[in-house]
């Protein structure tokens, strides 16, 4: 009897605990998902007193779809750009005895370490300079900037555990470097370059600082035009395009879960 | 030939390190330069000192805010990941992910709500007895609030890396612990610990820098009178005043403070 105990006191504890953990979790997201369906809700009612679909119809004929469709833009763009850019660059740093390596690694890793802000204000006096403020072609550069800093590294670890044996042997058969590299290199660092383009992606989708800094007033991403609404405190409209934020992160975040380790995911870390 | 191709990785290079360059070292320099200057453009260091006047206590209340949510975070990192290691549990690995890919903007939102005077925390809380709604404790728009969000947002990554540092581990290190009797806070707190120190430790840097330059969650649950985290501080100085000069002086302390935390990071990442 006594260990019976023992044994239901112990799932009590683990259910409890998970009971914590699930409320620690959800917690603050379940408020997102209360006001996005709350019609009517003045305090002290625990719960709203109405609900209802009438914020969700509101929201999606507004302009949050153009935000969205901006958004997806931008990250296409930002996503195309940047592995065009850094699939050479990361097999070059991986294989090659590149002319200041170290200054080159270096230089794709302290953006890591700083304050982003400080240096976007500035970055935006910049483009202004070039009338790239406030435009698309702007937002996309300063998205690059995290997204180039963050894929050289991994295209770099991509290319690296690729074996270089096979690549050898092209060479001795005399295949140029370009031809090796794309017959042979490239086509087995495709579920590399999926992975990280996608957390690129996902990074240019979620960018908030910079697009705040650079695209005000007229390019408003999907963050941005959350910030807005509660700032402005249309609660239901702000839990609604949070809600809808979130989706692309779970969708990812459930494809890629085993494939998670800290060091590619450094970028999410950040503003 | 040989020409040819140099010339094909030249072309790809070109872009990638010219956007960093151009886009983050340029202005990365510019704002440490404009610092020294004063609105003509004459060498200078009031901004600096209207910086120590304006923000000392700013900058102490970033960092207590940071100290105090990476104490948080390790807290309940070290434990869960702890438990994890040991006993294994794959929902619960699983749920701390989560935060990971909700994107800033909505933690600080999410938060703004949940722990608002009025919010669903307080009004749960409420529901059983431990405070009244007449007059309810507001996290939100309070250091608490900030610490609480940063927390949370960062759980996700501290649970990656303590876990993938206590996994590297060897189980036989475990069985030893197990055989003279400890459990699994003992295997922690004496075995696990002590063994990924190093990792912890850049974690712990890792972590520190990105809560001190945090932007977003300040921005929307931070209030609005009183002492304010540094990177807000230099936000309304561009937006509101347009006084670089003193938006870059800040900023240039908020280098410094990462700065040490930068140059760890790289020691231990170039050291791989």
């Amino acid at each position: 009897m006594k260990v019976n105990l023992g044994a239901m006191g112990r799932a009590t504890a683990k259910i409890a605990c998970l009971a914590l953990v699930l409320f620690i979790i959800f917690g603050p997201l379940s408020s997102l998902a209360i006001w996005s369906v709350a019609e009517k809700w003045y305090w002290p009612h625990a719960l709203p007193q109405q609900v209802g679909l009438f914020y969700w119809g509101r929201v999606l004929g507004s302009d949050l779809m153009r935000s969205l469709q901006l958004g997806f833009f931008i990250a296409t763009a930002v996503t195309t750009l940047t592995l065009l850019c850094t699939v050479p660059v990361g097999y070059a740093l991986a294989r090659f005895d590149v002319l200041f390596k170290s200054v080159i690694m270096m230089l794709f890793l302290l953006p890591q370490a700083f304050p982003q802000l400080p240096v976007f204000a500035n970055a935006a006096v910049l483009l202004y300079k070039f009338d790239l403020g406030a435009t698309i072609p702007g937002v996309v550069l300063i998205h690059m900037v995290g997204s180039l800093v963050y894929a050289v590294w991994i295209m770099t670890a991509v290319f690296k555990s690729i074996p270089v044996e096979m690549e050898e042997a092209a060479i001795n058969l005399g295949a140029s470097r370009i031809r090796t590299f794309l017959t042979i290199a490239l086509p087995l660092a495709v579920p590399g370059i999926v992975a990280s383009s996608l957390l690129v992606f996902l990074y240019s989708l979620d960018e908030f600082t910079g697009t705040l800094l650079i695209g005000a007033p007229f390019v408003v991403t999907l963050p941005v035009f959350m910030y807005n609404a509660s700032m402005g405190y249309e609660l239901q409209v702000a839990s609604i395009t949070a809600l809808l934020l979130m989706i692309p992160g779970m969708v990812l975040l459930v494809l890629l879960e085993r494939y998670l380790k800290a060091e590619y995911l450094s970028m999410f870390g950040r503003i | 030939m040989r020409r040819l191709e140099n010339a094909f990785w030249f072309t790809f290079a070109v872009p990638t390190i010219g956007i960093v360059l151009v886009l983050f070292f340029a202005p990365f320099l510019y704002s440490a330069l404009g610092s020294f200057q004063s609105k003509s453009g004459q060498l200078t260091l009031d901004n600096y000192a209207l910086v120590a006047r304006l923000y000392t206590k700013d900058v102490l209340y970033t960092v207590g805010i940071a100290t105090f949510s990476l104490a948080i975070v390790l807290f309940i990192g070290i434990l869960l990941c702890g438990y994890l290691r040991v006993y294994g549990n794959q929902l619960v690995e699983f749920l701390f992910k989560i935060p990971l890919f909700v994107p800033f903007v909505v933690v600080g939102h999410a938060m703004r709500v949940f722990l608002a005077p009025h919010g669903i925390l307080n009004s749960m809380v409420a529901q059983i007895g431990l405070i009244s709604l007449d007059n309810p404790p507001s996290l939100a728009y309070s250091w608490l609030g900030i610490s609480v969000a940063l927390a949370w947002k960062n759980m996700a990554m501290a649970v990656l890396l303590i876990l993938g540092a206590f996994r590297s581990v060897h189980e036989t290190y475990l069985e030893a612990a197990r055989n003279f009797g400890a459990g699994a806070i003992r295997q922690t707190l004496d075995v696990l610990l002590p063994m990924s120190a190093s990792s912890l430790a850049v974690a712990s840097v890792l972590m520190f820098t990105s809560m001190l330059a945090s932007f977003s969650i300040p921005l929307m649950i931070g209030g609005g009178k009183g002492a304010q985290m540094t990177m807000i501080d230099v936000y309304y100085r561009i937006t509101y005043q347009g006084d670089y000069g003193a938006a870059n002086a800040l900023g240039v302390v908020s280098y410094l403070l990462a700065s040490g935390a930068a140059i760890y990071y790289l020691r231990t990442v170039t050291r791989k």
